[in-house]
């Protein structure tokens, strides 16, 4: 569980923000592609039309002057803030300028006109532009997202249908690799409101009569003790035909539903951070898999994951930040090294085998790790 | 001896007295200045109609401690109440614990750290746990009032046992972190034989304010907190959210019901999440404090504000969720502090956070009913673990003379 995860950025703040993205912060020569053009002239009386209306997203201000020497200059301002201004316009002279503006009421101000002040009513929601290297990260981190529900779905299956017919010994086996691929792209499921709570819910985060997924199954399967006892012989598949079935159906609707889902690349770097922040919080302590002990498959899926994540939104940061790019790789590889010591087989070691040492060698990489992921998000914007 | 306060005793006794720079203060009186200051010079009165340290405008340091009886009898129990409030005025007036301190062959009743230290606005606050009611031996099973029962198990709960409950507590607050230290020390000294300590804690920053002449501190989230708290200047609040009246066992009528929480703050995850996040989650301006979609700390929330069809405050956003708006109209007064305690053994992380501290008229309607709120979906979860949880029913104050708890026990 983990609800930050893909939480739109928000663009109060920005105006620019979203205008880098197009244009450019302010002023700009260059119209960015699909600009809605508005031509304004500037007169004697002001700034003509001194009423407007445009729908949000890039629009390109062509500003001409027919003949006045009282105004020679427009601006637009959100409040007391000016966005974006064209001066100097003389009789004859035209100018231009670009704004990707947001839903809101702005103010065109032509000084010196005998009405200063009109309005530009905004309308509509904002779609980013992206660019060919965004639509590409988004494209390469929608096929893993696709690959690894299509591999939840497969996997949960057999484990699925062990415990429909009482095999708890199978399920056992099967239920770590059910557990990976959804924990490699656990943000996104997030996204999906009560989803994520059904499918991978733990005991204590919903109430009793709302707990089900793999986690429901899990403690009945190792018997419900903690403390790492026989689940050879207290553990069950008891009651648990039903909840399997819903997990496999959940797993589908998450398979369904993230086909439609819209990514941006900041999101997908966020999620790479939330991935992390799960390791950190759930897996190093133990509490995600305090039944089966297992942690330490879903802390290496959580690791790929947010390789992937990362891997995607790479070149646009190594356009900005070629040394941070080159660290972020390092310290994946010095995560994956600590995590070797405790590979067994396919799996790992049980947590219940690490030392609060081992632990705590394990959380400091990942905090050093997650720290210069954390840089990430703002750089690939800005 | 007891009379003389503990700067004065170092004028009288000349004992370094000018070293440390006292000289011209031996002939200080308590209590001749405001009880409200907070240079120290400062002290709130320790008998009354309630207990200090809960209206008193939150001081900056705590030492906190829960204690357990250990071989429980009616009038060990009265004994050590006496004796722990006549303790608690004395320090609390800036005066020396007991009266055997300058004999050479007898260990000084005060442990001394405090000699040359003003009052600092010191309060002692006590309270009974549901745990002593139970107590065999003692007869008190019949007088636990109803509202004091063992906080239910909350969602997002990660308690730790050794953290948790405890018969008797001890608040101990001040400006000075010494004298708060000192307070739980000498009570813990005087009670010896009597009580074992369970736990303890050091707070060294308070997170909220009770008082409208306090600025609204900051949390180790760097947001600020319990900007929407109960003021003690607020009576009719105070009255309506905190002090028991009619409704509760006569002993408990002017006293109040305390729940604490030990509640680790994952710093390291939250440093590293974005500010538009942390702003999110909390629903706050984090520098201005002002609600998401205001400009000013103390405004209204705006819980109807949206933009581009979403809500302004997240529908998950903590303000939103504790708020009373949210809740009821229930309210809580806060009273927690900032602590930490050193590196999580097993994380190699700072254990810090906060050790939040509220009061209210009944625990079960007031912070149980707000927590089951944020518990399940706050936004907050994300950053925290209750790893400790302790309810207490605070008495009402002790007239000059008596004790706190004589209305339970006299």
């Amino acid at each position: 569980m983990n609800r930050l995860a893909l939480r739109p950025l928000p663009i109060a703040a920005g105006i620019c923000l979203v205008a880098l993205f197009a244009a450019g912060c302010g002023t700009s020569d260059d119209a960015p592609a699909g600009a809605k053009k508005m031509a304004f002239t500037l007169t004697d009386a002001g700034c003509e039309p001194n009423s407007a209306k445009a729908p949000a997203g890039p629009i390109n201000f062509e500003v001409e002057n027919a003949g006045t020497s009282k105004v020679t200059e427009l601006e637009v301002l959100d409040g007391e803030t000016i966005l974006g201004e064209v001066e100097n316009l003389s009789d004859g002279l035209s100018g231009s300028f670009s704004l990707t503006l947001e839903k809101g009421e702005y103010t065109l101000y032509c000084p010196g006109g005998d009405e200063e002040k009109g309005t530009l009513a905004v309308s509509g929601e904002l779609k980013a532009e992206n660019s060919p290297e965004v639509e590409a990260a988004i494209a390469q981190y929608r096929k893993y997202l696709e690959q690894n529900t299509a591999a939840l779905v497969a996997a949960t299956e057999p484990f699925v249908a062990a415990v429909v017919a009482g095999n708890a010994a199978k399920a056992r086996l099967l239920y770590p690799a059910a557990r990976i691929p959804y924990e490699r792209i656990e943000p996104v499921a997030e996204s999906f409101g009560t989803l994520d709570p059904r499918i991978d819910a733990r005991e204590n985060d919903v109430p009793a009569s709302e707990f089900e997924g793999f986690h429901r199954i899990e403690k009945a399967l190792w018997g419900g003790s903690t403390a790492g006892l026989k689940p050879v012989v207290i553990g069950s598949t008891a009651g648990m035909a039903p909840v399997a079935k819903q997990l496999l159906a959940d797993v589908e609707e998450l398979q369904a539903r993230v086909k439609n889902v819209e990514l941006q690349a900041v999101q997908i770097a966020n999620g790479a951070n939330e991935l992390l922040g799960e390791v950190s919080a759930s897996k190093i302590t133990g509490e995600e898999e305090r039944y089966s002990h297992t942690d330490l498959v879903d802390f290496e899926a959580n690791v790929e994951g947010a390789e992937v994540a990362f891997e995607a939104v790479e070149p646009l940061l190594s356009e900005k930040d070629p040394e941070l790019a080159k660290e972020i790789e390092a310290s994946f590889e010095d995560v994956y090294a600590s995590l070797e010591p405790y590979r067994r087989g396919n799996g790992f070691v049980s947590y219940t085998d690490l030392s609060k040492a081992d632990t705590r060698k394990l959380a400091q990489e990942i905090d050093a790790l997650a720290e210069e992921l954390s840089q990430v998000p703002a750089q690939i914007v800005g | 001896m007891t009379e003389l306060t503990r700067r004065r005793l170092l004028a009288s006794a000349g004992v370094g007295a000018a070293g440390i720079g006292l000289g011209g203060v031996g002939g200080y009186l308590v209590g001749s200045e405001s009880a409200e200051a907070d240079d120290g010079t400062g002290s709130v009165p320790f008998y009354g109609e309630h207990q200090a340290g809960i209206a008193t405008p939150a001081q900056d340091r705590l030492h906190f401690a829960a204690f357990d009886l250990v071989d429980p009898s009616p009038s060990a129990l009265r004994d050590l109440l006496r004796e722990w409030s006549a303790a608690a005025a004395e320090m609390t007036a800036g005066q020396m614990v007991g009266d055997v301190n300058d004999m050479q062959l007898a260990p000084p009743d005060d442990t001394g750290e405090t000699v040359g230290l003003l009052p600092s606005r010191l309060t002692v606050t006590f309270g009974f746990g549901p745990s002593l009611f139970e107590r065999r031996g003692l007869g008190l099973a019949g007088k636990r009032p109803a509202a004091l029962r063992d906080i239910p198990p909350l969602p997002a709960d990660e308690l730790n046992e050794g953290e948790s409950g405890g018969d008797i507590c001890v608040q101990a607050c001040s400006d000075d972190p010494q004298v708060a230290f000192h307070a739980v020390r000498n009570l813990a000294r005087i009670g010896r034989g009597t009580v074992v300590m369970r736990w303890s804690h050091l707070g060294f920053g308070r997170t909220a304010s009770t008082s409208r002449s306090q600025e609204t501190p900051r949390n180790l989230m760097g947001f600020k907190d319990g900007t929407a708290n109960i003021k003690a200047e607020d009576g009719e609040a105070m009255d309506r959210f905190v002090w028991v009246g009619g409704e509760g066992p006569a002993w408990m009528r002017g006293g109040t019901y305390m729940v604490t929480r030990r509640i680790r703050m994952l710093l390291e995850i939250w440093d590293r999440s974005a500010l538009a996040d942390q702003e999110e989650t909390i629903g706050r301006d984090k520098y201005k404090g002002a609600p998401l979609g205001g400009s000013e700390e103390f405004e209204a929330l705006d819980l109807e504000a949206e933009q581009g069809g979403k809500p302004v405050i997240p529908v998950d956003a903590h303000v939103r969720l504790a708020s009373a708006s949210a809740n009821g109209g229930e309210r809580i007064l806060r009273r927690g502090y900032s602590f930490t305690d050193g590196v999580d053994e097993s994380l190699g992380e700072l254990e810090a956070g906060l050790f939040f501290i509220c009061f209210q008229r009944d625990p079960e309607s007031q912070f149980v009913a707000i927590q089951r709120r944020l518990g399940s979906s706050d936004a907050l979860n994300e950053y925290i673990k209750h790893v400790g949880s302790a309810v207490f029913a605070v008495p009402p104050g002790a007239r000059s003379g008596g004790y706190v708890g004589e209305t339970l026990l006299g």
